[in-house]
């Protein structure tokens, strides 16, 4: 173990010295990303001040703007960029380079993002929680914060992210088929945004959709930790929940591995 | 006069270029028309998700919002249908030095680098945007004198503008930061908030996307001018200034850091 | 023709501290320390001239090429063609000369080769007869004939290099930068873009600046040498005056069974050359010598190798340009 992790260092290193040069960049695309949440924090501000309800579909203004917060961050936690580089790779050819690493394929990828990210997790992670229990008791003058759901939460968000990684890989060997990435990507993250809850709480949707939607592997990526967070789910439902990312995991790490064997076999016909 | 038509005339040729190279590539353009499409619907039945729960957002009917939203995507979708090739400028074209190649030849760098691409996948945008204000006009009762079509029809260019404006500052960055494709995203972003009644928001926000980014000019504004008839000289007349303020400000910023440009390679 | 005086170019660079703990600080705190890459160059080039501008890694090559094409706003200094300036008139400045970059392209990637022409000839306002006759004369010069019609991403590297150059010269500009043109390109084809180089040169009396790592482009076409390293020219003047300059560099090879022969022979005690004097490298049978004949004399050299070891085919030549080059390259130049 200790020999594996020494291999994927440089791995490791070089995603985090990327993000690092770039420095203003990555200021600034948290920035904007930030913009998206305030946005939403305005509608729906202007929507419990229209509804004279204080809860709608479960959720109160309070519990609405926690729900915010944390999508935004569980999205920069989950987060993956997979698709890009596999695409990329795929496209300009030099996936078949990775054939000749002694490494795994999937994971010179996993490590090189996790590189990546850890920068922008300690940025992102410490103040945005803050930020989102400082709001709850300014709105509701209580403090809520459970140690414990938050370390389920963190459990929720790992598995969060593995399920995005391995989906990510799968939807990257697209780019066997579909050569405009950007346009692919484009599509992706728009029914993955909308069925994973980050543009409106699932509990909007009615019910007999929602049931389905709730069992799909995207409401696993940002619903589920978030949920779990806000102790909307109660401790069977937690399990269940927790149960259903482990399956989809699990799914989409098998998937990713047969669609990279079939990409092997492609590239060999093809000669490289 | 003969600047000018040497300028369209390039342009039409540029555009006809890229007609060509779409050729080429069919499918991918409609892959992107579709994931534009995608998103505007994402955001509208978001909208309506909403207004399954409330009558009105703080007074504001379905269709007004609807019509604002719609309004607001048309210059966006003109503004990335044209002069989408700014955001190369903040993700690749300066980084890798390949920004050397307008710096060689006899044409205003600006101007070549704006009109040398068009991004089909923009069509998303603005065919909703015209569907919804199609869809919306008819239902709102707006009262309409040549003078209101006039300035409806005419303040668009300019909205279109304020997007251009804005992103030619912030790709500018990139200039002497190397890469600024995040920054141009983070004051792009702005345009989230245009996409709703100024209204809903406090007024902080409100002044930074009236005066600073100044996006509600490009739907909020003129929309309500549309719908009302109220004070076109602030909500028609602010739009114009501000396309000319920000597009003035665009060139400057821009020429000047072709002064910064350093190239990439030894 | 081409004025350049005191061509100066500094820039900003950004330190980052090796590691994770460098890249944590420099994502807070970047630090940056000024760089002189061009330090006042100054020369001129007359018309018709072929000049290689020559210079190790690193040396400020690009730098100045960039800086002469207008790419680069230079710190201070200027260069001027025909009285023109970039930083004042890049527009004007710019229809004056033809770019091209061995290592990019400015063909439009995805459509037919001709498609290119067609765009340039609106960009540099080439009126459709003198661009018909352009063209006939860059096919001849080029041979672009049996490629026009295809898309430029399906192009060998060498019409790839032929499109670009052609491209570069269609609007008839009176310098041509070439920067590494026969970069990449194998023996034949280099030859092919070299001759259609000289016959522009010739025939149309274009100035031609040219880069590269081949010195074999430098040799075959130049007639003058510029070389630049760390940013300051070291040498100015013609290929035979840098060989008489530097030349006194011979090269002895010889094969011999004796197995330590360097060892053996101790050309450094026997006649005093000093560290930069002398290089001796032993392959198998096969050794080579370089040494400065004006230490020692090739006579006396050649005499005690054949007294002291046994040797079987041996021969002395001049150094030819790239070893000199090298030479330079390596030990710096001292004046």
């Amino acid at each position: 173990m200790k020999r594996k992790l020494k291999l994927y260092l440089p791995f490791i290193n070089a995603g985090m010295q990327e993000t690092a040069t770039y420095r203003v960049n990555f200021i600034f695309f948290l920035l904007g990303e930030a913009l998206a949440c305030a946005v939403s924090f305005f509608i729906w501000n202007a929507v419990y001040n229209s509804g004279g309800e204080n809860e709608i579909n479960g959720f109160s203004f309070e519990q609405m703007v926690v729900y915010i917060v944390l999508m935004f961050l569980t999205n920069g936690i989950i987060g993956s960029d997979a698709s890009w580089s596999v695409g990329e790779e795929v496209r300009d050819g030099t996936i078949a380079m990775r054939l000749l690493k002694p490494v795994s394929y999937n994971s010179t990828f996993l490590f090189q993002e996790f590189g990546n990210k850890v920068l922008t997790e300690i940025v992102l992670m410490v103040p945005l929680l803050v930020i989102a229990e400082l709001v709850r008791w300014l709105i509701s003058g209580a403090v809520a914060f459970s140690v414990v759901r938050f370390l389920i939460y963190l459990l929720s968000c790992t598995a969060a992210y593995l399920i995005n990684f391995f989906f990510n890989i799968c939807f990257g060997f697209l780019a066997f088929v579909i050569k405009y990435l950007w346009g692919a990507n484009m599509m992706k993250n728009c029914v993955v945004g909308f069925l994973s809850g980050a543009i409106i709480p699932l509990a909007f949707l009615p019910a007999g959709l929602r049931t389905v939607i709730l069992l799909l592997p995207f409401a696993s990526l940002n619903y589920t930790p978030v949920m779990i967070y806000m102790g909307m789910y109660s401790g069977i439902e937690t399990l269940w929940y927790l149960g259903l990312q482990l399956f989809w995991m699990i799914a989409f790490w098998g998937l990713s591995k047969l669609l990279w064997r079939l990409s092997v076999k492609r590239l060999c016909v093809q000669g490289g | 006069m003969r600047k000018i038509r040497r300028a369209m005339r390039i342009h039409r040729i540029f555009i006809a270029q890229e007609l060509k190279r779409m050729m080429e590539y069919k499918g991918d353009f409609i892959v992107g028309v579709i994931g534009f499409l995608l998103v505007q619907c994402s955001n509208l039945l978001f909208l309506w998700l909403i207004f399954a729960n409330i009558p009105s957002l703080m007074g504001w009917s379905l269709d007004q919002i609807v019509f604002i939203y719609g309004f607001s995507l048309i210059p966006k979708g003109i503004d990335h249908l044209f002069f989408d090739n700014l955001w190369n400028i903040g993700y690749f074209i300066v980084r890798k030095g390949d920004f050397d190649k307008y710096l060689t030849r006899p044409v205003n760098t600006l101007f070549h680098v704006l009109v040398e691409k068009i991004q089909i996948d923009a069509l998303g945008e603005l065919i909703v945007g015209i569907a919804l204000v199609c869809v919306t006009l008819p239902r709102l009762g707006v009262e309409w004198s040549v003078l209101k079509v006039l300035l409806a029809v005419l303040v668009i260019p300019f909205a279109t503008l304020i997007y251009t404006g804005i992103k030619t500052v912030t790709a500018s960055v990139a200039f002497w930061t190397k890469r600024s494709g995040s920054v141009i995203y983070m004051f792009y972003m702005v345009n989230d908030f245009a996409k709703y009644p100024a209204a809903i928001y406090n007024e902080v926000v409100k002044n930074i996307i009236t005066y600073i980014v100044p996006f509600a000019l490009t739907a909020y504004y003129p929309a309500l001018y549309i719908l009302t008839g109220e004070n076109p000289l602030f909500n028609i007349g602010m739009t114009v200034l501000a396309a000319a303020v920000l597009m003035t400000l665009g060139v400057i910023v821009w020429h000047r850091g072709i002064r910064a440009y350093e190239s990439a390679g030894s | 023709m081409i004025k350049v005086e005191n061509l100066r170019k500094e820039f900003k660079k950004t330190i980052k501290e090796p590691g994770l703990k460098g890249s944590f600080k420099s994502l807070f705190r970047p630090k940056s320390e000024k760089v002189v890459a061009v330090n006042d160059i100054s020369f001129d080039v007359p018309k018709g001239e072929i000049l290689g501008f020559i210079g190790p890694n690193g040396a400020g090559k690009s730098t100045v090429i960039k800086m002469l094409t207008g790419i680069l706003t230079p710190t201070s200094g200027r260069c001027t063609i025909n009285g023109k300036n970039p930083t004042v008139n890049r527009k004007s400045y710019v229809k004056e000369i033809g770019v091209v970059f061995g290592q990019r392209t400015q063909l439009w990637w995805d459509l037919p080769l001709r498609e290119t022409y067609g765009v340039l000839k609106e960009i540099y306002e080439v009126p459709e007869d003198s661009f018909k006759k352009r063209m006939a004369f860059l096919n001849e010069v080029l041979e672009l004939d049996s490629f026009i019609t295809s898309p430029v991403r399906t192009l060998s590297l060498g019409q790839r290099m032929r499109a670009d150059i052609a491209a570069s010269m269609l609007h008839s500009p009176k310098v041509l930068f070439l920067d590494e043109p026969t970069i990449g390109l194998d023996v034949v084809v280099k030859d092919n873009i070299r001759s259609a180089i000289e016959q522009i040169n010739r025939q149309e009396q274009t100035t031609v600046i040219l880069t590269t790592h081949d010195l074999a482009d430098i040799e075959l076409l130049s007639d003058r040498i510029v070389m630049i390293d760390k940013g300051s020219k070291v040498f100015d003047g013609s290929v035979s005056s840098l060989k008489d300059k530097y030349g006194q560099i011979r090269e002895m090879k010889f094969e011999t069974d004796s197995k330590n022969a360097s060892e053996r022979l101790g050309y450094a005690e026997k006649f005093g050359f000093g560290e930069d004097d002398l290089s001796v490298e032993q392959e198998g049978a096969l050794v080579t010598v370089r040494f400065n004949s004006s230490v020692a004399p090739i006579s006396d050299v050649l005499g005690y190798t054949l007294q002291r070891v046994n040797v079987s085919d041996i021969n002395v030549k001049d150094a030819d340009i790239e070893e000199i080059i090298r030479r330079l390259y390596k030990q710096g130049v001292e004046e």
